[in-house]
């Protein structure tokens, strides 16, 4: 790995300056899921008093258990519906920033801003909207001649979270893909006018797989986001219900851990959230090493 | 004032020799140009005599102390970089009088200092200016001023000229020459650009594959190559090396007295010529393949009939020849230098 | 632009003005609704125009809180999530710096298997380690203080690869230059390195003080007592509440109070904002 060309010859001082941060992430980080890897394997008597060592016993009653099956089935169409709907928002908004040249600067201002808003608060706004007895959504949808209220309707309480959770994320996916779009250079663009293409099959044509690097870390930032970042979300607007009908896996893990304190089972849904975002990450970093030998 | 004294200096990189052992003598005040190709351990070896690199062995003494174990800091050097290596976020004075706080130095002593060195280098107005406010040239002068401000007992400088434009270059070259006359302070230079070597140096070191080619003055590098690579390195354009046998062949060429050894010599393009000199000379027949005027002189390509590599002569004027014609080259007994091309060494050396 | 199509400038305004109200019209809702006495909701339809009540709502959220949901008044729980945020942001810039600079310009033994056992920190977010690091917590006996919410968060891979990448630019000359200039590595890390850092110190600081604030699921787990509650999770509870008392009114204004702070971060530093979000992933 890269060091500089000359480095400071001291022995010792390279482990002090290292000693804080690797001790917060051995304590805070390392053990905890190193215990979350044993308990996994271990089934606890009643009382807390004794471990047995049930190789993967925790494993195989998890994927056969229906209620976590859903919770799966669950994350991966709230992940999906997330990533599509608020990448494609984010795509639009930022074409149409990048072809405005005065005013961008303030509408990028105007559609920033919910990257800092708290998950948690996101799912209270979105709530307070659509709550079936005062929210605006429903008394409009009323008119629409649909009866929403979400605490009954599982389909309805699904449609709501990834609403909400889709409207946090917009800004974050449109920053990057202004980048991206600005870096695309103009020249191109030009060329393809001169060639007779016009504003959209310039875009579907020339832009759009240019922009491919910047898609595809969005899609996998996304898909991170959605399954590990909305906890707060869901805590707040469907508490994982009605009937499981938005349990996700981070909230599933929470509710089991800590409410139901089944503790084996628990720990064996987080060594699968561990191996989820190791995949993901494993995946977002091989393509920015390719990345950066561009 | 000192002495910088190179025994026997090795480094690897691994397995990979970078400096093959080289031994230097510098006397006080005296101005050294390390010259070779990039990659020929020129800048390895200055910089272990900064501290910058450790040394894998052999000595380096600066004023007759072994300061192979010292930190840059403690070898009472002072370093002038390519880029400068100026610090950003300071102002030039900062830049200047930093090394001077880091010693502790008095601050009279320190304000008296960086007046006598903006002075010098008249940078006098830029002293309250960051480094980015500063056009290349104005830069230089600082990197010059901060290694001035030390009063070390010697100067290194690596590559420092090599940013700037050929113009200014040239007057920056004419600068540092005059600078360390008057300061006296004993200067290693590294550059890969002969004629700066040649046109700063008290004595060259001509650098190649990790080890030295050949000490001595520019001229006498200049006129006596001590080898093969030498002779191709120093000169522009550079000497031209043919095999003895296309020479032996040639009119005249009785009088012509080779050793054994020597397979190959070597003929400067200025030392050659189109209008036959008087004394003893050789002939080589050819056609001329191209003629680049560049200026007052011409340079003229000539394939010699029975050799793969044309030769370049220097000529004075335009001469009224055009591609295709044959012509006869002279040269004078004189002006050859022998090499053997296994050795790559001179066969006249004593 | 390349030609100049009128009808393609409007729909790009169109889109814009319509993403803009997207955007912002559930915060707007909010606002109006803490702008409101508690009795407006019960006709069964939010309004959409200010109301009279917007001082005394955010004044009473502040100083009182609403007693029957156990979060105490919104004035102390934003101090909360202030220190908190800033000794997150400031600790994770902290030991990154140090960590990076350890990295980058010294060569030791183990020195790769440092930098993977910050970089594993990536791959293992508090939300699947929940319960073994909650134990490690209470362990320690830091259950409800300030040390058990921010410590256990300070860790940060990012920080240190963003500092590592930043000291990889550094020119080596710079370093070199410094060391004959008699610096030693504190010194040169304290006189060079960090002011050169000033920029990403502070884009990156605007990022983490936005993480810090947004926790949820971490100050959730660890505080009891309602002294520590963060306004993020102390919002979750008055919501709670809502649902069967109509204080509508007094829950939007404190999300209002609970938005603002990081909000205004983003938008008066947007331009260290987007830095430091860019740099981060890169």
């Amino acid at each position: 790995m890269q060091t500089k060309r000359t480095i400071f010859p001291n022995k010792l001082l390279p482990y002090a300056l290292l000693a804080p941060q690797l001790a917060v992430t051995l304590i805070f980080f390392i053990w905890p899921a190193a215990q979350a890897v044993k308990s996994s394997f271990e089934r606890e008597d009643p009382f807390g008093f004794r471990t047995t060592f049930i190789w993967f016993e925790n494993y195989t009653r998890l994927f056969s258990e229906p209620g976590y099956l859903n919770s799966l089935t669950k994350t991966a169409i709230f992940a999906v519906s997330v990533t599509l709907l608020s990448m494609s928002l984010s795509l639009l908004l930022a074409v149409a920033v990048n072809r405005v040249l005065k005013s961008n600067r303030a509408y990028t201002t105007l559609l920033v801003w919910p990257y800092a808003v708290a998950p948690v608060v996101v799912g209270i706004l979105w709530w307070f909207m659509f709550n079936p007895t005062i929210g605006i959504a429903p008394y409009m949808l009323r008119g629409l001649g649909i009866d929403w209220n979400h605490r009954v309707d599982g389909n309805q309480a699904m449609i709501l979270v990834v609403i909400a959770a889709s409207w946090k994320q917009i800004s974050y996916n449109f920053l990057f893909f202004v980048a991206g779009l600005q870096s695309v250079p103009q020249s191109l663009n030009e060329a393809a006018a001169i060639d007779g293409a016009g504003p959209f099959k310039r875009f579907w044509t020339i832009v759009f797989p240019l922009l491919s690097p910047t898609t595809f870390f969005l899609l996998i930032v996304n898909i991170n986001y959605a399954m590990f970042d909305t906890f707060g979300l869901i805590d707040a607007t469907t508490n994982g219900g009605p009937n499981q009908a938005t349990n996700i896996l981070v909230y599933k893990v929470y509710a089991d851990g800590f409410l139901g304190l089944n503790i084996g089972s628990s720990a064996a849904q987080s060594v699968v959230l561990m191996l989820i975002v190791i995949a993901l990450t494993a995946i977002q970093f091989r393509y920015i090493e390719r990345r950066v030998q561009y | 004032m000192a002495t910088i004294d190179l025994i026997d200096l090795k480094k690897n990189y691994g397995n990979v020799p970078a400096v093959k052992g080289v031994n230097l003598k510098v006397a006080d005040g005296e101005l050294i140009v390390l010259v070779g190709p990039s990659g020929c351990g020129k800048s390895t070896l200055l910089r272990m005599v900064a501290g910058l690199e450790t040394v894998t062995s052999g000595r380096i003494e600066i004023g007759g102390k072994d300061v192979v174990r010292a930190e840059p800091a403690e070898r009472d050097i002072a370093m002038v970089f390519q880029n400068y290596a100026l610090y950003p976020h300071m102002s030039v004075r900062g830049n200047l009088e930093y090394g001077l706080k880091n010693r502790g130095t008095p601050r009279g002593e320190i304000d008296r200092r960086v007046q006598d060195a903006a002075d010098i280098l008249e940078i006098g107005p830029l002293l309250d200016r960051k480094p980015r406010q500063l056009s290349g040239g104005q830069r230089q002068r600082v990197a010059m001023g901060r290694a001035i401000v030390r009063e070390p007992a010697a100067f290194l400088f690596d590559e420092p000229l090599s940013n700037l434009d050929a113009k200014l270059r040239v007057q920056m070259r004419v600068e540092i020459r005059r600078l360390q006359r008057r300061l006296k302070t004993t200067s290693l230079y590294v550059t890969h650009d002969q004629l700066e070597a040649m046109t700063l140096a008290d004595r060259l070191v001509v650098m190649n594959g990790g080890l030295v080619e050949q000490i001595g003055t520019p001229t006498e590098v200049y006129d006596r190559p001590a080898t093969l690579f030498v002779a191709g390195f120093i000169g522009s354009p550079p000497m031209n090396l043919i095999p003895a046998a296309s020479l032996s062949a040639g009119e005249n060429a009785g009088t012509l007295r080779l050793g054994a050894e020597t397979d190959i010599v070597g003929l400067r393009p200025d030392q050659l010529y189109i209008a036959r000199p008087e004394g003893d000379v050789l002939t080589l027949a050819g056609t001329v393949e191209l003629l680049e005027p560049v200026g007052g002189e011409s340079h003229l390509h000539v394939q010699i009939n029975g050799t793969e590599q044309p030769i370049i002569l220097t000529v004075q004027g335009r001469p009224k020849l055009a591609e295709g014609d044959t012509i006869t080259v002279y040269a004078r007994p004189e002006d050859i230098h022998p090499f053997n091309q296994q050795t790559g060494r001179r066969t006249d050396a004593n | 632009m390349v030609e100049n199509r009128p009808w393609l400038s409007l729909l790009t305004h169109l889109v814009l003005i319509v993403g803009v109200v997207v955007v912002v019209f559930p915060v707007y809702l909010a606002f109006i609704a803490s702008t409101h006495g508690s009795g407006d909701f019960m006709r069964g339809l939010v309004p959409l125009l200010p109301g009279p009540h917007m001082l005394e709502n955010y004044g009473r959220m502040l100083t009182q809180g609403i007693s029957t949901a156990g979060a105490p008044p919104v004035s102390i729980m934003l101090m909360n999530s202030t220190i908190i945020a800033i000794v997150i942001a400031v600790g994770k810039i902290a030991i990154s710096l140090l960590s990076a600079y350890a990295i980058v310009f010294f060569k030791f033994p183990f020195r790769l298997l440092a930098f993977w056992t910050i970089f594993i920190t990536l791959m293992l977010p508090v939300e699947v380690r929940i319960i073994p690091t909650f134990a490690v917590v209470a362990n320690l006996g830091l259950l409800n203080s300030y040390v058990g919410l921010t410590l256990p968060l300070i860790a940060s891979a990012t920080a240190t690869f963003l500092f590592r990448q930043f000291f990889l630019t550094v020119p080596d000359e710079l370093m070199e230059a410094a060391r004959v200039d008699g610096a030693g590595p504190m010194k040169f890390f304290r006189d060079i390195l960090l002011p050169l850092s000033r920029t990403n110190i502070a884009a990156l600081f605007v990022i983490l003080f936005i993480y810090g604030w947004v926790q949820y699921l971490w100050p959730l787990l660890v505080t009891t007592d309602s002294r520590y509650y963060t306004v993020v999770m102390g919002i979750k509870r008055l919501a709670a509440t809502a649902d069967s008392e109509p204080l509508w009114n007094l829950v939007m204004a404190s999300v209002i109070l609970a938005m603002l702070p990081p909000v205004l971060v983003v938008i008066f530093m947007q331009r260290l904002f987007v830095k430091g979000l860019v740099d981060t992933e890169k």
